[in-house]
């Protein structure tokens, strides 16, 4: 019994107040552990387990701590978090409540950077096709950056330098430290409510990583990639890559070079402008002059030089025909005039019995002539009938009998060429020249 | 004859595609005429726009009731912090 007297019995309350006691004069202490189990919850905290390979604690992150976390806690992640050691009652269980982590190796800035760069061109935020050209000639700009900073100063600088003649409206915002990200994105979205801004420029002069972290949030990222406005983004130095800069339609790598790049396109334009006015005037003038020339050259041509001429030869040519018409049609009738006259003149000169004698003379001999010339045809041709009958009677078969020769016939009278035709005993007449035999055939040679 | 464009780009555009065509030099005479006499126009419009803009930097500062005002900015004033 005294064994039970004697020990103290706690209420399942009691001890486990006894140890969050215990726990708690731990104080505030430093883990490193690797995050697994990782949960963001809708309230904002966060919850997840810290481990190595032999165990394993229970953490918490509540919204009020996490927000400032510069990186995205996940698993995997190894970390140095700083918290203190709690103890939930109505569970029992223990936790470390994280205060503040950072990623261990690589610094939280830098891997928060990488995360939301990473994010952002998932989202495609970086994407060139959302990316819009400056304007060619920019008249007012809005300039979002520290009105005390040494960017401003630059680009004003530069402005001045090259004279450009341009508005400038700067938004001034805290460029760096707690809210600088909120100023820099209110300025994006200030610009964007008016109508009269043709480009804007975000930026400040170089600094370290932390100084120009504003550049690296998501709510400037946000504000750039919504704006309507074209935005330059000149942040630090020319090394200096922010998410601001690959979200911006462009990246100057320095404040002074994006004055240039807004003011520096005028005196190009202005010189375009000029050559090209020249040249609207020289290709006026020379298309001018070439029809001035063309014409010229036509007026020198065959086809209208002669026209003149040829009206004046054609008229000439005219007249004349006309008057030596006028002649040859006056000298012609005078002409025939005449020569009536003349013909008149003879025939009343003319004996008619003179000419009737010297016609019956021609008659009389040209009769002659016709008679002598017929007898002599006569005669031709007489001559040539004696020839014609002469070898006519050579050809007579007459003439051949007369020779010695015999025509044979049979009974029919066919004259006989070949001895086989007859027979012995057939009849055949045989003409000579004077006379003729009947003849029976005796016998028949072949 | 009233000036189609409004904006510098598209003026300087016009401007160019003018000159082409006239350089081209196989337009009716009065078509050319026409072309030039928009292209000077648009070439002084152009002018005009670039010499439109004054040099002038201005800075913006919340009012008390909220709104935003602009106001001149001095350049001297400007330092410290980089």
């Amino acid at each position: 019994m005294d064994l039970f007297e004697q020990r103290k019995v706690y209420t399942v309350f009691e001890i486990t107040s006894e140890i969050k006691q215990t726990l708690d004069k731990l104080g505030v202490l430093w883990i490193q552990g690797e995050i697994s189990n990782f949960k963001h919850h809708t309230s904002g905290h966060m919850y997840f387990s810290l481990k190595d390979d032999r165990a394993q604690i229970k953490a918490a992150c509540f919204r009020n701590s996490n927000l400032y976390l510069k990186f995205r806690p996940e698993d995997g992640l190894e970390v140095i978090a700083r918290g203190r050691i709690s103890v939930y009652e109505p569970r029992g269980d223990y936790q470390i409540i994280v205060e503040y982590m950072e990623p261990k190796g690589l610094g939280s800035l830098q891997l928060a950077y990488e995360q939301l760069k990473e994010k952002l061109r998932k989202e495609g935020l970086f994407d060139d096709a959302h990316k819009v050209a400056l304007p060619l000639l920019p008249h007012k700009i809005g300039i979002v950056t520290s009105p005390t900073g040494a960017a401003i100063r630059d680009m004003l600088r530069i402005l001045k330098r090259r004279n450009a003649s341009l508005h400038v409206l700067l938004y001034p915002a805290k460029v760096q430290g707690a809210g600088a990200a909120e100023e820099i994105a209110a300025g994006v979205r200030y610009f964007n409510t008016r109508k009269d801004i043709d480009v804007i420029i975000v930026g400040r002069g170089g600094g370290s990583i932390e100084d120009l972290w504003a550049f690296n949030e998501e709510v400037v990222a946000r504000a750039i990639y919504r704006s309507e406005i074209p935005i330059i983004s000149a942040v630090g130095h020319e090394v200096d890559f922010t998410i601001a800069d690959f979200v911006a339609d462009l990246r100057a790598p320095t404040p002074s070079a994006a004055a240039e790049m807004v003011s520096g396109a005028r005196d190009e334009l202005s010189a375009t402008v000029v050559s090209l006015q020249g040249r609207l005037a020289r290709a006026m003038r020379r298309g001018i002059e070439r029809r001035r020339l063309e014409l010229e050259r036509l007026a020198r041509s065959r086809a209208f030089s002669i026209t003149p001429n040829m009206i004046r030869d054609f008229q000439q040519r005219f007249d004349e025909a006309t008057l030596r018409m006028i002649q040859a049609v006056r000298k012609l009738t005078t002409e025939t005039r005449h020569y009536r006259e003349m013909l008149h003149t003879r025939l009343v000169k003319v004996d008619l019995r003179q000419i009737i004698g010297r016609r019956r003379e021609i008659v009389a001999r040209n009769w002659q002539h016709l008679i002598s010339s017929v007898k002599a045809r006569l005669q031709k041709e007489h001559s040539r009938l004696e020839l014609a009958a002469g070898r006519l009677d050579a050809l007579s078969p007459l003439a051949i009998l007369q020779r010695g020769y015999a025509i044979c016939k049979d009974e029919r009278g066919a004259i006989l060429r070949d001895a086989a035709t007859v027979s012995p005993g057939d009849r055949v007449a045989v003409n000579l020249a004077k006379g003729g035999l009947d003849c029976r055939v005796e016998d028949v040679k072949t | 004859m009233e000036l189609k464009v409004k904006d510098f780009e598209t003026a300087l555009k016009s401007l160019e595609d003018i000159v082409a065509q006239l350089e081209a030099g196989d337009l009716a005479l009065d078509k050319a005429l026409e072309l030039f006499e928009e292209g000077v126009k648009i070439s002084r419009f152009c002018n005009a726009k670039l010499e439109e803009a004054e040099r002038k930097v201005e800075t913006l500062i919340k009012t008390a009731d909220g709104t935003v005002k602009e106001a001149p900015f001095s350049e001297d004033q400007s330092g410290g912090e980089s």
